[in-house]
């Protein structure tokens, strides 16, 4: 049976990591390779790394840092952060990326996703969508959460399936660092609407919103930064907790 | 320490396999053009993505009939990773059908949900039934989950060659084996330890 | 560019550091609220709760005080006896204890408590520091881990509830111990305060011949153990203003000795005196985070106005992250050894650890490295406040 998966989510801003999206204010936590090698002795499931300033500083994704990171990693690794080209998809994924992430050049652009899903297959390209609610839905924002677009999430979900990408990485930007759970609506009109997996990020403050995601969500997968960035919760714990939950998990 | 070919054609993270096998103790060399192909006791052909692209590729490099010429001739052990392992089909299922290696009779098809909840593309850690007896399986437990990620599969029509199966949009072939001819749908690099005890159990031959 | 605190000398690559819109550090500001705390009053909630823990027959200890032999430790023993406190000292031996180590080890039993030494088996130590040096770069993983478990489980063995630390990086915590509720060390707080990076040492079994039963001493008692002896722990550093030269200074009329020279990679010579590894993890958190013992210090006398920033700059530029060939007088290589290491083994981990973007790189993005192995960083102040550092300067 398919496993659901929790995956640690690094946030990268200018040499270190940080907690809390740039969305307010972002605090160092430690060494990036230190990271990535507790969670490889830790065996994640997957990990994303999210180059949080790339879009914003207008600058391409660090393939050298990417190259020397992905050395040590031996599970799945998701990387994003001002990609906008398929030459940047090609570079990342030969420098060690399995999977790359786009978040506003997605938005922006539908046409290049297709071709970058066409050339590298759909399964590499993971469209991340950040979203705040409206009266009457959510929002798709870009550019770290700056800029609203006017799109709705649902339509925008939907258009990208239909261009070939393989996931959904779904961020509610109204949860996202407040630890008070997941927006289940959210993931549920998205889940709803396309075919492909949804993974949940944004908000999660303990094992049961991670339950919540996956149960009432639909989610397939569960995505934190906050939460397991060296404090007392820990991946395998919110397995062994899903577990109980009857969930499939990987232990 | 063997000396693995990973053959690199222009549709794989052919570093993560290289980094795999150094961990397990092999010496791996990347290889784009078939001539080089001669100095491995082992090849490796990893890949993502469609099938047809795959195949237009090892066209466009020459590299068909040198992989055809080390593996079933040489007899040369082979190990195919993912779209490596579908490019061992007769053809693809994909619009217009392409030609693949053909060392397996059976094509590759579209997996199928047989039930709401599944998703495609087949993204995770799933289970990997091992077939009694079969090589790549050795010590390691029925089911132990492996990462997949793909939306085709290879339906393979020789019986005996499946090694391997996998519970999703019905059940699939997850890895194949016949002779020195290997290949597994999911990723032992990115498997860790389970993946890692795959790799091994292939450089033993 | 690194950015610096403009009154101390830390960079804001430090974890947990947070520079404010005036571009002055957290542990500055930390430091700046000490005027204002009623620091009479604390000392009173500190003498109430030592009362509420002292043994009503004597039949028992007062409290544990974790000690190592350094200053801190042996300032923390000379206050619990001065306030009237029967103490049981609990030492988990380090790795490699130095010789001025023992006996300042030595010295704190003359001060008068009974001691414990636990000393976890070396051989099995050794391996799992080589494993946590190379798999998280970090070769005192393991002894920040026994530095809270022994005395733990002497708490739970010896069934004393109080522990009495030092200080802890999160200073305007005192300690559960104080808390109406929630006071238990339980293994959420361990992982929470114990700086341990998220990894469990049972995560190291099945490596290096590592197993279970190698791992007592490392484990943490049960939540039901801690809650049955109700061991909890204060901070003392909340209670009474802190401050590590103030501590040596009352440690040294006491008998506690200092080494001849400043410890290597630091400015001064009455710290870390203990453990010849030391050096190599200071020297990491360097290659990580860009600062080392030598800024620590300097930062923390610049706040109490024993140091001009300038100087500090200076200083830490002359003494910060040096490749550390000695610590405390004993070579790398003997160091080393112990580990099964030999030097370009050590050489490509440092390599692996350090973060290339602080650091001078070649046109090819290698490290540059002068003739004794040493990196140079890419600046060592803020740079609008001088166009660039030069090297080697007086």
């Amino acid at each position: 049976m398919l496993k659901i998966r929790v995956m640690p989510t690094l946030l990268y801003k200018e040499t270190g990591l940080v907690k809390g999206r740039q969305f307010d204010n972002t605090r160092r936590v430690g060494a990036l390779m230190q990271a990535i090698k507790v969670y490889n002795l830790r065996q994640v499931d997957e990990l994303v790394f999210l180059d949080i300033m790339a879009t914003l500083e207008g600058r391409r994704p660090d393939f050298e840092l990417v190259d020397d990171f992905a050395d040590e990693c031996f599970m799945p690794l998701t990387v994003g952060g001002g990609i906008r080209s398929v030459d940047d998809v090609c570079r990342l994924l030969a420098v060690g990326a399995d999977k790359v992430a786009l978040n506003t050049a997605a938005v922006e652009n539908t046409a290049l996703i297709r071709e970058m899903a066409n050339r590298f297959g759909s399964q590499c390209i993971v469209a991340s969508l950040d979203a705040k609610a409206t009266a009457d839905g959510w929002e798709v924002w870009t550019h770290s959460g700056t800029k609203a677009t006017g799109h709705n999430v649902v339509d925008m979900a939907r258009d990208l399936e239909e261009a070939g990408v393989g996931e959904i990485l779904l961020t509610s930007i109204d949860r996202d660092g407040t630890m008070t759970g997941y927006d289940i609506g959210l993931l549920r009109a998205v889940s709803n609407s396309v075919g492909i997996p949804v993974i949940a990020s944004g908000g999660a403050g303990g094992y049961e919103h991670m339950a919540q995601a996956l149960r009432e969500g639909g989610a397939s997968a569960v995505a934190a930064a906050s939460i397991f960035h060296f404090t007392q919760q820990t991946p395998l714990e919110a397995k062994q907790y899903l577990r109980g939950q009857n969930f499939p998990v990987r232990i | 320490m063997t000396r693995v070919a990973i053959v690199d054609y222009g549709v794989s993270n052919v570093d993560s396999v290289r980094r795999a096998l150094e961990e397990c103790g092999a010496r791996p060399f990347v290889v784009s053009d078939g001539r080089d192909l001669k100095d491995a006791a082992a090849i490796i052909l990893p890949g993502i993505g469609s099938f047809t692209e795959g195949v237009r590729r090892l066209q466009e490099r020459g590299l068909r009939e040198a992989l055809s010429e080390r593996v079933l001739e040489k007899k040369v052990p082979f190990l195919g990773i993912c779209l490596g392992m579908q490019l061992i089909a007769a053809a693809g299922a994909e619009g217009g059908g392409a030609r693949g290696l053909n060392w397996l009779p059976g094509t590759t098809q579209r997996l199928v949900p047989v039930s709401p909840t599944e998703r495609i593309p087949h993204v995770g850690w799933n289970d990997v039934v091992f077939k009694p007896g079969a090589l790549l399986g050795r010590g390691i437990p029925s089911g132990t989950d492996f990462y997949f990620t793909h939306s085709f599969h290879f339906d393979c029509k020789e019986p005996a060659a499946i090694a391997a199966r996998t519970p999703y949009c019905g059940e699939f072939v997850s890895a194949v084996a016949r002779d020195n001819i290997f290949g597994v749908q999911f990723h032992p690099e990115k498997s860790q330890r389970a993946g890692f005890s795959v790799l091994r159990n292939f450089l033993t031959l | 560019m690194i950015r610096y605190c403009t009154r101390c000398v830390l960079p804001d690559t430090k974890p947990d550091l947070f520079m404010d819109a005036e571009g002055v550090c957290s542990a500055c500001r930390h430091y700046e609220r000490r005027k204002i705390v009623n620091w009479d009053k604390r000392r009173e909630e500190l003498l109430a709760l030592l009362e509420r823990y002292r043994s009503k027959d004597g039949s028992n200890y007062d409290c544990i005080v974790p000690v190592s032999g350094g200053k801190d430790s042996t300032y923390q023993v000379i206050r619990m006896l001065e306030l009237g406190m029967n103490p049981l000292c609990v030492t988990a031996t380090t790795d490699k204890l130095s010789a001025v180590g023992r006996r300042n080890i030595e010295n704190i039993k003359r001060l008068g408590v009974d001691y414990l030494e636990i000393s976890v088996n070396p051989v099995m130590r050794r391996r799992i520091n080589r494993l946590a040096l190379s798999q998280i770069g970090d070769i005192s993983w393991p002894e920040h881990v026994t530095i809270f478990t022994i005395p733990v489980r002497v708490a739970v063995q010896a069934g004393v509830s109080l522990l009495v630390w030092g200080e802890n990086s999160q200073d305007e915590y005192g300690g559960p111990a104080s808390a109406s509720e929630n006071n238990v060390l339980t293994r959420r707080w361990l992982e929470e305060f114990g700086g341990l990076l998220g990894l469990r040492v049972t995560d190291l079994i099945g490596q290096e011949g590592i197993e279970q039963k190698h791992l007592i001493q490392y484990s943490y008692p049960s939540d039901e153990e801690l809650r049955r002896v109700g061991v909890t722990g204060l901070f003392l550093g909340y209670y009474l203003p802190w401050d590590g030269y103030q501590n040596a200074l009352i440690a040294q009329a006491h008998g506690f000795e200092t080494l001849p020279h400043t410890v290597e990679g630091s400015l001064v010579n009455y710290e870390n005196l203990d453990n010849h590894q030391t050096g190599i993890h200071d020297y990491f958190k360097f290659l990580k985070f860009g600062f080392g013992r030598a800024s620590d210090i300097a930062s923390l006398h610049v706040r109490r106005g024993r140091l001009s920033r300038s100087d500090a700059i200076k200083l830490v530029q002359k003494l910060d992250g040096k490749f550390p060939w000695t610590y405390l007088d004993c070579p790398l290589e003997e160091i080393l050894r112990d580990l099964n290491m030999d030097i370009a083994e050590f050489s490509s981990i440092c390599d692996r650890f350090t973060n290339k973007k602080l650091f001078l790189r070649d046109s090819r993005g290698n490290l540059v490295k002068d003739r004794e192995g040493n990196l140079t960083k890419i600046n060592y102040d803020n740079v609008s406040v001088i166009e660039k550092t030069p090297v080697g300067s007086p």
